[in-house]
C-alpha cells in the first residue's frame, strides 16, 4: 500500500516534472533559436528544395507543433497567476509593506494636510494621473491603493494566444485547403477538382497602364457552379481576387492564346491551332514540330539581333519559336507575323503557317483556405497583445498615512518597465511635498 | 526601361540636390556628435541641431522624389534605404526630444549607422559592380499598385529603425563595458542601466513595427498570391529577425537576462535585420526582388 502510493507520488511527480519542462520558458526560447537556426540554413538552400525538403518536412512540422505545444502549455500555466496578479490585487498594506517596495518615498505633511488631508490630495493627484483609486480606513490610518494599466497584465497572454490561433488557422488551412492552376480564354470553363465546382471565364480585358511599357493589368469575369446552378460571380484581377464559401480565385498571370492556320500548299489541306507559349506544334508527318517560346505584342529586334517587345500595346504582335527537326535537333527561328503566312520546308515538303489571331488568356490560382479567419483574427490578437505588452504599462501605487501623523509613505510596483511609476510617484511626492523626507 | 518616369531637368536637379544636401548634413552631424563623445560636449546641441536639418532637407528630398516619381517612395532598394534612413532619424530625434537629460551620445552612435547606410546605397555599387541600386524613376507594376504596400513598407522602415536604434546603443554599451569605468571616455556614456532600458524600448519599437510588417505582408501575400506565407528568403529572413527579439525580450523579461547576454541578441538580431535586407538583396533570390 505504502509502495503503492510512493510509486504513485513518484509518477505524478515525474509528470509534473515533464510538465513543467514543455512549458518551460528555457524550452521555448531553445525552440525559437532552433527554428531561426534551421530557417538560415533552408534560406540558404533553393527556394523549392528548402520548401521540400525542410519546411515541410516531418521533424520540421514537428519542432513547430512542439513550440506550440510548449507556448500553449506555459499560458496555461501562468494563465492562473496572471489572473490572481491582475484581478485579486492586496489593497491595503502596511506601512511596513509599503517601504520595501521597490520604489518608496516618504512625504512630509504641510500642518494644514495632516490628519486626513494628505489622504485627499494623494487619492486626487492619483486619480489626475488615471488612477482608479479606492481608499480604506484601518487602525493605522487611511491607506489609499491607486492602479491604472491593469489590461497590460494580459499583454503576454494574448500575444501567445494570438499566435496560437494563427498556428491553428496554419493548420486548418493545410488540412481542408486545397490548391489549383487553371485558366484559359474568353469562353473557356474549368473544372476544379478539389473544390467540385467549375470556373467559368466570361471575359478577359487587358487595361494598359498609362506607360504602356509597364505590364497592363488584365481583369476577367468569372462565374462559379456547382452542379449547374451558380455559387459566385465577380471580376478577378491581381490584388483582386473573388472569394467565395472559403474558396479563392486569383489572377496569377496572363498569356497570349495564338490561333495558327497550318497549310499544307500541295493538297491546299487547311487544319487551325492554338498555341500559347511553351507549347510544341507538330509540322508535318515526319516529326518535325516547332517549340514556340514568346509572344511578342509589339515585336522588333535590337541591334544585335535579339527580339524584344517595345512596349505591351498589340501592333506588332509576333509569335516566336524554334524549329525542330524529327531528331529533335534546332533547325530555325520561327517568326509568325499577324497575317503574314510563312512556309516552312520540312522534310516531309512545305508547310505554309500564318497567325490568324490572338487572344489575352488568364492564368488563375485557385485556394481553398477554410483557417483565414483563423489566420486574420490571430493576427488581430496577437497585434493587441502586443500593445497591451508594450504600450500599456500596469501600476500599482500605495499610500498610507499615519493616524495623526504627518507623514504620507508612497510606494509601488510596475510589471514592467520602471520609468513610468518613477515618474508618477515623483509627480504625487510633487504634489503633497512641501519637505520630502529622505527614503 | 520599363516603366520610366520622364523627370523634367528641374524636378531632377532638385531631387539631387537635396539629397546631396542631406548627405553633407548628415555627415556633419556625425562629425558634430563624435565630437560631442571625444569631450566637445558644448557640441552635443549643435551636432542635434545640424541632425534636424538634416533630417528636415532629407524629407525635402524625399518629397521631391515623390513629386518626380508620382507616388510615395515605397518601391526598390534606394527608395526603401532613403525611407529607412529617413525613419532611423526621426525616431533618434523623437527620443532625443522625450528624454529629459539629453544622451547625446547615443546620436554619436546612431548618426555613422545613418552614414553608413547611405555609403551603402551611393558608394557601394560604385565599387562592387554586382551591386545594382538603381535610382530610376519609375512607374509601379499592377502588383505593388496597393494600399498594404503603404503599410507593410511603412511598419518594415520603422522597425528596421527601432533595431538600429538599439544596436547604436548595443554598440555603447559595448564599447562602454571594454573600456571599463577608469575611462573617462566611458564614464561620459549613459550608465549601463540607462543603456539597457533604451535598448529595450527601441527594440520593443522595432519588434512591434516588425511584427506589423510581417502580418500585412501576409495579408497582402495572400490577396496578390493566394497565399499567407510562401518560405520565401525575404519573408523567412523577417521571421529569424523576429524571432532573435522575441528571444531577447523574452529572455529580458521573463528569465532577467541582462548585461552582454541581452546586448549580444540585440546584436545578432540587427544583423538578422540588415541580412533581410542587404543580404537577400544580392546574395539569395526569391519573390522580393522589386526591394
Amino acid at each position: 500500500m505504502a509502495r503503492d502510493f510512493k510509486r504513485r507520488q513518484e509518477a505524478g511527480g515525474s509528470l509534473r516534472r515533464v510538465l513543467r519542462f514543455l512549458s518551460s520558458m528555457q524550452l521555448g526560447i531553445g525552440l525559437l533559436l532552433l527554428l531561426a537556426a534551421i530557417s538560415i540554413f533552408a534560406s540558404l538552400q533553393e527556394q523549392e528544395k528548402a520548401v521540400a525538403d525542410i519546411y515541410r518536412s516531418f521533424w520540421f512540422i514537428g519542432i513547430m507543433a512542439f513550440a506550440a505545444l510548449n507556448l500553449l502549455l506555459c499560458s496555461l500555466r501562468r494563465v492562473k497567476p496572471l489572473a490572481r496578479l491582475a484581478l485579486q490585487p492586496q489593497k491595503v498594506q502596511t506601512v511596513e509593506a509599503i517601504k520595501k517596495m521597490p520604489f518608496y518615498r516618504a512625504v512630509k505633511l504641510t500642518p494644514a494636510d495632516g490628519g486626513g488631508g494628505g489622504a485627499e490630495k494623494a487619492s486626487a493627484a492619483l486619480r489626475a494621473l488615471g488612477y482608479h483609486v479606492s481608499v480604506a480606513e484601518s487602525p493605522e490610518g487611511k491607506k489609499i491603493f491607486g492602479e491604472k494599466g491593469r489590461s497590460g497584465y494580459f499583454g503576454s497572454f494574448l500575444t501567445h494566444f494570438g499566435l496560437l490561433v494563427i498556428l491553428l488557422g496554419a493548420l486548418v488551412g493545410s488540412l481542408t485547403g486545397f490548391e489549383y492552376t487553371g485558366g484559359g480564354i474568353a469562353g473557356d470553363s474549368f473544372q476544379v477538382p478539389g473544390g467540385n465546382f467549375t470556373v467559368r471565364i466570361d471575359g478577359v480585358r487587358m487595361v494598359q497602364e498609362p506607360d504602356p511599357t509597364v505590364r497592363p493589368r488584365v481583369y476577367s469575369d468569372v462565374v462559379v457552379t456547382r452542379g449547374g446552378s451558380q455559387v459566385a460571380a465577380g471580376t478577378v484581377a491581381i490584388n483582386e481576387p473573388l472569394r467565395f464559401q472559403g474558396n479563392t480565385i486569383y489572377h496569377k498571370t496572363f498569356r497570349y492564346v495564338s490561333e495558327i492556320v497550318i497549310k499544307n500548299p500541295a493538297t491546299g489541306e487547311e487544319t487551325t491551332k492554338q498555341v500559347s507559349e511553351q507549347d510544341l506544334l507538330a509540322v508535318g508527318s515526319e516529326g518535325s514540330y516547332i517549340h514556340f517560346l514568346k509572344f511578342f505584342p509589339n515585336f522588333s529586334m535590337t541591334e544585335q539581333g535579339m527580339p524584344y517587345s517595345i512596349n505591351w500595346l498589340p501592333e506588332k504582335p509576333v509569335l516566336a519559336g524554334i524549329l525542330y527537326n524529327s531528331a529533335g535537333q534546332g533547325e530555325r527561328p520561327v517568326l509568325l507575323q499577324l497575317d503574314k503566312p510563312q512556309v516552312i520546308a520540312v522534310a516531309a515538303g512545305e508547310i505554309e503557317l500564318t497567325l490568324k489571331d490572338f487572344q489575352d488568356a488568364v492564368v488563375y490560382t485557385v485556394t481553398r483556405n477554410l483557417g483565414r479567419p483563423l489566420l486574420l483574427a490571430g493576427a488581430l490578437v496577437l497585434v493587441f497583445g502586443l500593445y497591451l505588452c508594450f504600450a500599456v504599462s500596469p501600476r500599482r501605487l500605495y499610500a498610507a498615512c499615519e493616524r495623526d501623523g504627518d507623514v504620507i509613505h508612497l510606494g509601488g510596483s510596475s510589471y514592467r518597465g520602471r520609468i513610468g511609476l518613477e515618474e508618477d510617484l515623483a509627480r504625487v511626492a510633487k504634489e503633497l511635498a512641501q519637505q520630502e523626507v529622505e527614503a | 526601361m520599363a516603366g520610366a518616369i520622364e523627370v523634367s531637368p528641374a524636378g531632377l536637379f532638385l531631387e539631387n540636390m537635396l539629397f546631396a544636401l542631406a548627405v553633407a548634413g548628415y555627415l556633419a552631424a556625425t562629425a558634430g556628435y563624435l565630437a560631442y563623445l571625444f569631450g566637445k560636449k558644448s557640441l552635443g546641441s549643435y551636432a542635434s541641431r545640424l541632425l534636424h536639418l538634416a533630417f528636415f532637407l532629407h524629407s525635402a528630398f524625399l518629397a521631391a522624389r515623390t513629386v518626380n516619381v508620382r507616388r510615395v517612395p515605397f518601391v526598390g532598394h534606394f527608395e526603401f534605404g532613403n525611407l529607412f534612413i529617413w525613419a532611423c532619424v526621426l525616431v533618434y530625434l523623437w527620443t532625443e526630444r522625450r528624454q529629459k537629460e539629453k544622451y547625446y551620445a547615443v546620436g554619436a552612435f546612431l548618426a555613422p549607422l545613418v552614414v553608413l547606410y547611405i555609403g551603402y546605397l551611393t558608394v557601394v555599387p560604385k565599387i562592387f559592380t554586382k551591386v545594382t541600386i538603381s535610382r530610376a524613376h519609375t512607374l509601379l507594376p499592377p502588383v505593388l499598385q496597393s494600399n498594404w504596400l503603404k503599410v507593410h513598407v511603412s511598419a518594415s522602415v520603422l522597425g528596421y529603425a527601432g533595431f538600429t536604434l538599439a544596436f547604436a546603443v548595443a554598440l555603447m554599451w559595448l564599447l562602454k563595458a571594454r573600456l571599463q569605468e577608469k575611462s573617462a571616455f566611458a564614464r561620459a556614456l549613459p550608465e549601463f542601466a540607462v543603456l539597457e532600458e533604451y535598448m529595450y524600448r527601441a527594440s520593443v519599437f522595432g519588434f512591434l513595427f516588425q511584427t506589423v510588417m510581417i502580418i500585412t505582408g501576409a495579408i497582402w501575400a495572400d490577396t496578390s498570391w493566394g497565399r499567407f506565407w510562401g518560405w520565401d528568403p525575404k519573408e523567412m529572413w523577417s521571421l529569424i529577425t523576429w524571432f532573435v527579439f522575441a528571444v531577447y525580450l523574452h529572455a529580458r523579461f521573463t528569465r532577467g537576462w541582462s548585461g552582454l547576454r541581452t546586448v549580444a541578441l540585440v546584436v545578432a538580431g540587427w544583423f538578422a535585420m540588415l541580412f533581410t535586407w542587404v543580404g537577400v538583396a544580392w546574395l539569395l533570390s526569391g519573390i522580393h526582388s522589386f526591394g
